[in-house]
């Protein structure tokens, strides 16, 4: 497809710890297209975030470290390097095509420096700009994310800043180079609930201004998702379980883990006295299940799903599923409802995805 | 801040009175003290005494006891060492004394206290602050290739020195170092301790950097007059005024002499040579929990976000580690520069006797040992000061270099 921007194939990073090997990412594919905004969902230890620290090798190695796959960035492999051991390339691309913002505004700053150079530290490897130029782009950055007297602020440390002006300047310091795809980390999560919408609005629209990057958003808020990406990939266990467009993800969701997420969501004029639950736990990374890592906590588990891994099917054109109950195309949606045993749960809640049928 | 400052210093007048009145009181009622050992000496002088006239006198001053002083001679002795006043009077005349910055007379040498501690600093410091410099040279690098490398061969096999360092006090290690390589035993390679040599044979390493000279005999007549402490038999050196009107002829290169002797570089090598042991002993006690310090420290700026937020951006791991990471690391390292002189000088009192090197360290150890009280409060007002001081300096570097840090 000439309009990906980056294509993951068969992503696997592995944790080498003292409790066993842990595959945190175990196979891994998706493709971000230009200009879009990807949401990356999944509960806590999923692999959201070690999927996106793998495309920029950022994976604390050792115990981490990248053991398969592809990642194509404009027709190269990044990876290319990374099995030689060399951080040269990549290195010319974090923080100049592909930059990234952190769930940590607190801590993701140096204490010790003021923040103008911090931004302006990029620009100035990158774009080889003195350092005088380089804050006046840092302060044009800062200004375009909603900071204050911007240019009087340059010489501020992190300290004077609260956590959502700090991720406005990890914003400005991610946007400062104009990149191709700007990877954001879960960046509302360490905010307040009223700082969350500013920034998540700020960042689109300083996206927008600053040269149309594309971006992924990791998030475990499905409002935010459905409120920003115009694609979403689910994430359960290292694997992507689901990846489609956000509208066929809502209303026809294929995989049962989506199902679930989606049901377990509050939604507005409807009395429930408690939230419906995922049944069960998620597995050890260190004893994941044989065939389909849901397969423990599945209720439309088959005899199969515990010792043959899923394929991942392409239900709809560009829509795919992990999952054996699912159909390729056409024939997919009748077969899955014949296959889906009924739910006391699902009748009283009306699942979106019935909507549908 | 100044008002922190400024309250900080106000606090220190009455640390540093409860300091000094702890340690006087403990010295008014110590057994053993100036007094006691005027009279033992006095009882010493009078039993030999005694003994040499007992023909005469037939024995009749002596009784069981040793000689009796009369209570008289006792207040004297009291009122001679400050005895002869209650504790609290005593110390307030004592403070009094100190805030106009007399420290008093010591006891042995009978020299202002002021005068006898001036001339020892020096000395202290010189060797003091070689080995805290040379230990911060040493253990910065040491332990930022410890946190590079961690968990290599080499970070195991310097952790093994640290630890033997860390486990050894530097004046057990100077022992053992002269046993080795000082005296003889084994190598004679190092002087046995001083600053510099009294001595230098012809077969001293330093015998090649002596000056020319002369012999007192060939000076001609005119000019000996003028200094008539020379004696015959004696060596003048180049330096030596009268040298000049020795006829060339005469000259000759010494064979011997002392580090006076010794040309310029000569004099340096010979202070080089006599400091290297003692210095050993002060970086082997100073380095190893640095470095340790040094290593966890950036270790664990290393795992901080902001260290993954500047690899993101692009940069290089050297720029990394010695930008970002070892900038914030080094401030507890620097920090301890604060205490630089107080520790500089209480380090070294067991490594300077050691070594027989007549510094602050080695004064206050034969202060104590022979109960000047005059010196050995002198000294607890210098160091107390200075570590006082220190403390209040090591707050200004903590602002100085973490912006974060702001006192209120």
């Amino acid at each position: 497809m000439p309009d990906d921007l980056l294509r993951v194939t068969d992503l696997k990073t592995w944790f080498r710890t003292e409790a066993g090997l842990a595959r945190a990412v175990d196979g891994v594919d998706f493709t971000i297209r230009e200009r879009e905004v990807l949401g990356l969902v999944g509960e806590s230890g999923s692999g959201k975030s070690v999927t996106a620290l793998s495309i920029l090798q950022l994976i604390p190695d050792p115990p981490g470290r990248i053991v398969d796959g592809q990642i194509f960035f404009g027709g190269e492999d990044l990876l290319e390097g990374y099995r030689r051991g060399s951080y040269e390339r990549i290195r010319q691309i974090r923080g100049n095509q592909i930059s990234m913002i952190f769930q940590e505004p607190m801590t993701s700053l140096n204490p010790v420096f003021p923040i103008g150079d911090q931004v302006a530290e990029a620009i100035m490897l990158h774009q080889r700009l003195s350092r005088p130029a380089a804050l006046d782009r840092a302060a044009e950055m800062l200004d375009l994310v909603g900071i204050p007297a911007a240019r009087q602020r340059l010489f501020d440390y992190p300290h004077q800043f609260s956590g959502g002006m700090r991720q406005r300047v990890m914003i400005a310091m991610a946007l400062a180079c104009q990149p191709a795809l700007l990877i954001a980390d879960e960046p509302t999560t360490a905010l307040d609930v009223t700082i969350q919408a500013q920034i998540l609005e700020l960042m689109l629209a300083a996206k927008e201004k600053s040269g149309r990057a594309a971006i992924l958003l990791i998030t475990h808020d499905l409002a935010v998702v459905a409120e920003t990406c115009q694609r979403v990939a689910v994430m359960y266990c290292g694997r992507i379980q689901e990846i489609g467009d956000t509208r066929t993800i809502f209303t026809a969701p294929g995989h049962p883990y989506t199902r679930g997420l989606l049901r377990s969501l509050p939604r507005r004029g409807q009395k429930v006295r408690r939230l419906p639950t995922i049944e069960g736990t998620v597995p050890s990374l260190f004893e994941l299940p044989a065939g389909c890592s849901f397969s423990t906590r599945c209720p439309e588990r088959l005899d199969q799903c515990s010792t043959l891994p899923p394929p991942l099917i392409e239900t709809v054109p560009g829509h795919l599923v992990r999952c054996h109950l699912a159909r390729p195309a056409a024939s997919s949606t009748p077969d899955r409802a014949s296959h889906r045993p009924p739910q006391p749960t699902q009748s009283a809640t009306t699942p979106p995805c019935q909507g549908q049928l | 801040m100044t008002t922190y400052f400024l309250q900080r210093f106000l606090l220190m007048i009455p640390t540093f009175i409860g300091i000094t009145f702890l340690c006087f009181t403990v010295t008014r009622f110590v057994p053993g003290g100036p007094v006691e050992q005027a009279v033992l000496r006095y009882q010493q002088l009078q039993a030999l005494t005694g003994e040499g006239g007992a023909g005469d006198a037939g024995g009749s001053s002596a009784t069981d006891g040793g000689p009796v002083i009369s209570e008289e001679t006792m207040q004297k002795l009291r009122a001679i060492y400050g005895f002869d006043k209650p504790f609290y009077l005593a110390y307030l005349s004592w403070l009094g004394r100190v805030v106009q910055l007399d420290l008093g007379t010591s006891d042995t040498f009978a020299r202002p206290v002021w005068d006898v501690i001036r001339d020892s600093l020096p000395v202290s410091l010189w060797f003091g602050l070689t080995g805290f410099i040379l230990s911060y040279t040493i253990c910065i690098p040491l332990g930022v290739w410890k946190a590079v490398k961690h968990g290599s061969a080499f970070d195991t096999a310097t952790s093994v020195l640290v630890f033997i360092a860390y486990s050894i006090p530097g004046w057990s290690a100077g022992i053992l170092l002269l046993l080795l390589f000082g005296g003889g035993s084994f190598w004679s390679v190092f002087p046995l301790g001083g600053v510099s040599s009294a001595q230098i044979g012809p077969d001293s390493y330093l015998a090649g950097f002596l000056l020319e000279g002369a012999r007192v005999e060939d000076i001609p007549d005119d000019e000996r007059a003028k200094h008539p402490q020379l004696r015959p038999g004696q060596f003048i050196n180049s330096r030596h005024p009268a040298f000049a009107a020795v006829p060339p002829a005469k000259r000759q290169r010494l064979t011997r002499g002392s580090s006076d002797d010794l040309s310029w570089f000569g004099q340096v090598l010979d202070r080089i040579w006599h400091m290297i042991l003692p210095v050993f002993c002060y970086v082997l006690g100073m380095f190893a929990s640095k470095t340790v310090l040094m290593k966890n420290s950036l270790m664990e700026n290393l795992g901080q976000d902001y260290v993954r937020t500047a690899f993101a951006k692009g940069l290089s791991e050297r720029t990394v580690i010695f930008k970002h990471a070892l900038r914030n690391s080094l401030i507890p390292i620097a920090t301890g520069l604060g205490h630089m002189l107080s520790l500089v000088l209480a380090g070294s009192y067991l490594i300077e006797k050691v070594f027989n090197i007549h510094g602050f360290g080695y004064l206050g150890y034969t202060a104590l040992v022979a109960r000047d009280y005059p010196v050995t409060l002198g000294i607890l007002v210098i160091a107390s000061s200075l570590k006082l001081l220190g403390n209040i300096f090591a707050d200004m570097l903590y602002c100085a270099i973490d912006p974060r840090i702001r006192f209120s």
